[in-house]
């Protein structure tokens, strides 16, 4: 992030440009999703070799024939995506983005059903309650973390499944809301849907719009706050947080409610989505199955460095190949090959930087030994030498 | 021709960006005990490591006997019978002292580890040195000097008989000190050849046949030490006189600033109490010095008198504020810096750029937000200023990502930061710790300058010469307990040293008399 | 005393999965490898061994046989499907957290992939009946007889069989102890010689055998011989993370765990047949929930104490000291 503030130097600097986190980030996720990709196209060739490249291709640019969809569907895991990304700048694995999306679902889902609200408002209620259940389902991992010191990842598992538990029991124990021969949530009213941006065939609506600018908050709470600079402190070095008086246990409840709020978000609006066929609504089928959505955001997540501005493009490009997947079906491929893709994507991610930083390192040192010596090969190791060299230079 | 059992011969070692060793040799002979001197960088652990195979040279060759040896692991050393005792001690705390001993080279039989056998070799080699453990005791609950003994007691059991000793007095008050020098003599006596790293020189003078120096990585020659003294080893170590004094006018202090009383602070490590009902004060204008051998108590002192951990019983009260209960940041309101003992992990947020460090303690104040967004200009002015009053060096300025910069430009920002800051005291812990000479000066200078800027300073520190040289009074912890109150104009360091090995205490009605 | 019979003979065939997953965890994370792909590994043997019994099934082999050959093939899965966790973890220093979720991740998604093209379901249902309705000799023991011997699965004495050997392994040989000093203080192994790389590849491989065998175990022993990708292991490789924290890292105490958590969940599953728990007429889905919320209490209540291997989670490097 801090990139993008240094900006002293006008011109373009390739050796300082590579040197750059932000830049390095960016390739290193383009060399996962470029292993990812390849992997799944082996995984076609093998399952059909001869539709394999037609199949690979639909995934690749399948989903600009959607783009309506595209974003329609990028925007819940953006949600999470942003549910993961923020806690991670705190050092925080909020593994639980997908009891959280389960329970920002069933809050709208609730309003939607049992309370009766003027249109125009109903929906915005839903959207604030399923806010409100994400901020629960933040919440409590964040109480464990922070006065119990119960690590969050194990909590944050342990509470996908308790609130996957809870939400279909109490969505199988109320009759307005469940019609259990068809095993499924009814329709909502169209008053708690959320209004359609009016794309033909496509249920993209409002909620991408809300999602970009929540993310662009979130952007400005990270780099220009006070809480931004304890968190990203505390997620650097808790130790020296705690040092200068930062108050850690706060700061990690908060930080796990924001988080679960953007989740519980993605959830509510995936259920509130208006739907294309006129007197329906999305539905729930409470069939005790973990939210895909919430694992999804990890993808996001970490091909978008973390940061809110990265997570809104890698939201939208997980969605474009999610989309294509689909697509691929036209070839007799199943869509899990994108699970499959994502899996491997977030598998490289992993290492992705290693990767990155040793390839950039075999380049430099082809193109040093090719000229002299290039003051722009130190790492940021301890490196006596060239703070010394710098340090002459500072002075002059 | 002499007999050399270790020649290490042109020896150069790089690290990304920094020759750690440039062309280095070092002739070790049968039975004697050779110190590598340097300063902290110089390059000794390095190249003691290569010598074990922990790291492998680029250029030059290790010979034994004459002949040429490959040590590429520590398995290789160990059976060309070299045996390494580390600084920061290797060991497993929640292991038996037995089971370090003999972890990697355990007697056994299809897999099954033989205690048996293994348990009556440490007590024969323990009982023919004088080195007595107890086998069964776990690491985590023995004192560091043990755990030292431990160490030593790994190097025979494997039969060793060339044997590093990687800085091993640090840990040690001067009685064991001279025991450990004692136990050295015996190796040596015994056929033993010892490499001893250290940069105390009284310490060679007293046990070292020769000496090898090394200067930045570089090599400063070898000499006899019966053909040198002090003043020769000491310009050769760091390449120009030193004045081991400070320049300093005498102190005059004025009101209580700091008032610590009947402190106790329960340990994390052991069920007894880390500090005992400790009390003090530290008046305005005068340098205070918490002396004592590492793990005494000081740390945990001082996380207590900082907010870092809470107090079991007793009272602080800075400024006339009780803040035993107070937050962290509240002290830091009330007056209180702090200059921590770990700068990498309390101290700074190292993937910060320098400007966001500089503000760590102040970005809450006015001065640096506005309704909870951060004016990053005014932070940009401030750290300019700061870099520039107490010539911070670095790379792109306020924008250098701070883990780049070197050890003492990252302490100097430390410095900077709570010496600015607004305060009444300051508790500086080690603050000299692993920097070269140079930067060692430079500090010293700031705190005699906070002192005469009529401050509090609590200076917390584990060098006899730092705690002789800067302080106005020195009081002494042993044990959890402060044992003594001296002059440091009147104290020696002989005197000192039976302080903080516990051979000598004031009763408290002495201390408050004095 | 039926009830109490037949709550025991369904807890142990639950528990020992638990057991044997929190065992290899306790191997991956004391050799100093946070090992979160449990679950990922246990559905990953679980596929191997029932595909292996589909394919077998129908040449009339006994049952306890190809159960048996099936745990082999499942061990062997989950080790090389381990290999992935070591080589990020070991080799390329990846974050070991993340890795082990795109591991879990992935599992799931091939083997629906996998299941769809090939079978056309959503896993793999297999037709052989590996229960015991009693043990020749011993289940004739009074009440003993009845609890351990009857209607059960071979699998409980072969985890039992192997909770013994790992406590030996990890107490009692040499590679036990270099094992756990790599997790403790992996500089003081490499100090004296022990291959860090080698000991952590070790730990994760075992935790890639014994979870693989588990999550095989499961499918036998929970699932009546099926894996499904849709609801895989059901989480059975977190729990197994928790019993292991519970259990301290310790193998005997690791035991008592899986006890309570399978005991828990048996009980959440046999509701119908408690006469007073029927009568509260609480919705079943709670009591399934009861085993996530009791690991959430005993956590509470046990982590301030516990005391996790303290090089876990932190990649080895050599030059950093």
């Amino acid at each position: 992030m801090r990139n993008n503030t240094v900006s002293s130097s006008r011109k373009v600097d390739f050796k300082r440009l590579t040197g750059l986190k932000g830049f390095s980030a960016f390739t290193a996720a383009l060399l996962a999703i470029f292993l990812g990709l390849i992997f799944g196209f082996i995984v076609m060739l093998v399952a059909s070799p001869a539709n394999a490249s037609a199949g690979f291709q639909m995934v690749l640019v399948g989903g600009l024939k959607r783009l309506g969809d595209v974003f329609y569907f990028a925007t819940p895991i953006l949600m999470t995506g942003l549910a993961v990304g923020f806690a991670f700048k705190m050092g925080l694995f909020n593994i639980g983005a997908s009891g959280q999306y389960t329970m920002g679902m069933f809050f709208a889902l609730y309003v939607g059903f049992m309370w009766e609200l003027p249109p125009g408002l109903h929906w915005l209620v839903c959207v604030l309650a399923g806010m409100a259940g994400g901020m629960l389902w933040g919440f409590i991992p964040g109480i464990f973390k922070a006065l119990l010191n119960v690590n969050e990842v194990i909590t944050s598992i342990m509470f996908n499944y308790i609130g996957m538990y809870l939400v279909d029991m109490l969505i199988q124990g109320n009759a307005a809301m469940y019609i259990s021969s068809k095993t499924r949530t009814a329709y909502l009213p169209a008053s708690a849907q959320l209004p359609s941006l009016g794309i033909k065939n496509s249920s993209l609506n409002i909620s991408f719009i809300i999602g970009v600018a929540v993310a662009l908050i979130l952007y400005i709470i990270l780099n220009k706050t006070t809480f931004g600079y304890e968190l990203k402190a505390t997620g650097y070095n808790k130790y020296a947080a705690s040092y200068a008086g930062m108050n850690g246990k706060r700061n990690i409840i908060l930080t796990m409610v924001i988080a679960g709020a953007m989740a519980g978000l993605g959830g509510a609006f995936a259920i509130l989505a208006p739907s294309t066929i006129a007197g329906s609504s999305m539905t729930y089928e409470p069939i005790n199955v973990i939210a895909a959505n919430g694992f999804n955001g990890i993808a996001v997540a970490l091909l978008g460095n973390n940061s809110p501005v990265g997570i809104i493009f890698s939201a939208i490009f997980v969605s474009h190949i999610q989309r294509g997947g689909t697509l691929a079906s036209l070839y007799g491929f199943k869509p899990e090959i994108i699970d499959v893709v994502i899996a491997v994507i977030i598998y490289f991610s992993a290492f992705a930087m290693l990767m990155n930083s040793t390839v950039v390192k075999m380049l430099k040192r082809r193109r040093s030994n090719k000229g002299q010596g290039d003051p722009g090969t130190f790492e940021n190791a301890a490196d006596l030498n060239k703070s010394q060299q710098v340090d002459k230079k500072g002075e002059a | 021709m002499e007999e050399f059992i270790i020649e290490m011969l042109n020896i150069t070692k790089e690290f990304p960006g920094i020759i750690a060793n440039d062309n280095i040799t070092l002739r070790l002979k049968k039975g004697e005990i050779h110190a590598l001197l340097g300063e902290n960088g110089a390059g000794k652990s390095t190249l003691m490591s290569i010598l074990f195979g922990l790291y492998q040279a680029e250029k030059g060759e290790i010979k034994m006997n004459g002949k040429p040896v490959k040590i590429n692991n520590p398995n290789d050393a160990n059976a060309l019978g070299i045996g390494m005792v580390h600084q920061h001690f290797k060991l497993v705390e929640i292991f038996t002292v037995l089971e370090n001993i003999i972890l990697g080279v355990e007697p056994s039989k299809a897999g099954f580890i033989q205690k048996k056998e293994a348990r009556e070799k440490v007590l024969r080699l323990s009982e023919k040195y004088g080195l007595k453990v107890n086998p069964d005791a776990l690491i985590e609950k023995i004192s560091v000097g043990m755990q030292q003994r431990v160490e030593i007691l790994k190097m025979l059991y494997r039969d060793n008989d060339i044997l590093i000793f990687d800085e091993p007095t640090a840990v040690l008050t001067p009685q064991e000190i001279d025991e450990l020098m004692e136990i050295m003599r015996g190796f040596a006596r015994e056929g033993k050849s010892i490499l001893f790293i250290t940069h105390k020189l009284n310490e060679i003078m007293a046990v070292a046949d020769r000496c090898t120096v090394l200067w930045k990585g570089k090599y400063k020659g070898t000499v006899a030490i019966k053909d040198t003294n002090k003043e020769e080893l000491s310009r050769m170590m760091v390449g120009r006189d030193v004045t081991f004094k400070v320049d300093k006018k005498d102190a005059n202090p004025g009101k209580v600033v700091l008032s610590v009383q009947n402190v106790t602070v329960p340990s994390k490590t052991h069920k007894n109490n880390a500090v005992k009902n400790v009390s003090f004060d530290v008046r305005a204008g005068e340098i205070v010095c918490l002396a004592g051998i590492d793990g005494n108590g000081q740390t945990e002192f001082v996380s207590g008198l900082t907010g870092l951990e809470k107090l079991s019983e007793g009272s602080i009260k800075l400024c006339d504020t009780n803040i035993t209960k107070a937050s962290i940041r509240t002290r830091s309101k009330t007056g209180m810096s702090h200059i921590p003992e770990d700068r990498h992990k309390h101290g700074l947020v190292l993937d910060y750029s320098l400007e966001e460090n500089m503000v760590l303690q102040r970005y809450w104040e006015p001065e640096f937000q506005q309704s909870g967004f951060i004016k990053s200009s005014a932070v940009r002015s401030y750290s300019e200023k700061l870099i520039e009053q107490y010539d911070v060096r670095s790379g792109q300025g306020p924008e250098t990502v701070v883990r780049s910069m070197s050890g003492g430009n990252q302490q100097k920002a430390i410095v900077a930061r709570e010496i600015d800051k607004r305060h009444q005291l300051l508790v500086a812990v080690q603050p000299t710790r692993g920097l070269d000479v140079g930067a060692i000066e430079y500090i010293h200078r700031q705190l005699v300058a906070t002192r005469d800027a009529g401050k509090a300073v609590l200076l917390v520190s584990l060098e006899l010469d730092e705690v002789m040289n800067v302080s106005d009074r020195i009081l002494v912890m042993y044990e959890g307990e402060i044992v003594g109150e001296l002059d440091p104009k009147t104290t020696t360091v002989q005197e000192l040293g039976l302080y903080m090995s516990g051979a000598k205490r004031n009763t408290v009605k002495e201390i408050e008399n004095a | 005393m039926d009830t109490i019979y037949y709550l025991i003979q369904n807890t142990l065939p639950v528990a020992i999965p638990l057991l044997l997953v929190a065992l290899g965890g306790m191997f991956s994370e004391r050799s100093g490898v946070i090992n979160i792909a449990l679950e990922g590994i246990m559905m990953f043997g679980a596929l191997f061994g029932c595909l292996f019994v589909y394919l077998i099934q129908g040449n009339s082999m006994d049952p306890q046989l190809i159960l048996l050959l099936g745990m082999v093939v499942a061990a062997v899965a989950g080790f090389i499907y381990s290999l992935l966790l070591s080589f990020a973890a070991v080799n390329m220093k990846a974050d070991q957290t993340i890795t082990g979720t795109a591991l879990n991740m992935l599992v799931p998604a091939a083997m629906l992939l996998f299941a769809k093209m090939y079978f056309n379901s959503d896993g793999i249902t297999t037709d052989v009946d590996f229960y015991l309705k009693g043990v020749p000799g011993l289940k004739d023991i009074p009440i003993l007889g009845r609890m351990f011997f009857q209607n059960t699965y071979i699998t409980v004495y072969i985890g039992l069989f192997f909770l013994l050997i790992a406590t030996v392994i990890f107490y009692k040989t040499k590679f036990g102890l270099r094992l756990r000093a790599c997790g403790e203080h992996p500089h003081a192994a490499d100090s004296v010689g022990i291959n860090v790389y080698f000991m952590r590849y070790a730990g994760v491989s075992i935790s890639g055998i014994l979870g693989g065998m588990g999550g095989f175990f499961y499918a036998v022993g929970v699932m009546d011989g099926n894996i499904n990708g849709h609801t895989g292991v059901a989480g059975f490789g977190f729990l197994a993370l928790a019993v292991m924290i519970f259990g301290q890292w310790k193998p005997i105490k690791i035991l008592f765990a899986a006890l309570f958590f399978a005991f828990l969940r048996t009980l959440a599953y046999s509701i119908a047949l408690i006469p007073f728990l029927d009568a509260l007429d609480i919705n079943q889905t709670f009591y399934k929930m009861l085993p996530y919320l009791a690991t959430m209490v005993v956590l509470a209540f046990t982590s301030k104490k516990s005391r996790a291997p303290k090089a876990e989670g932190i990649p080895y490097d050599k030059s950093q000291r």
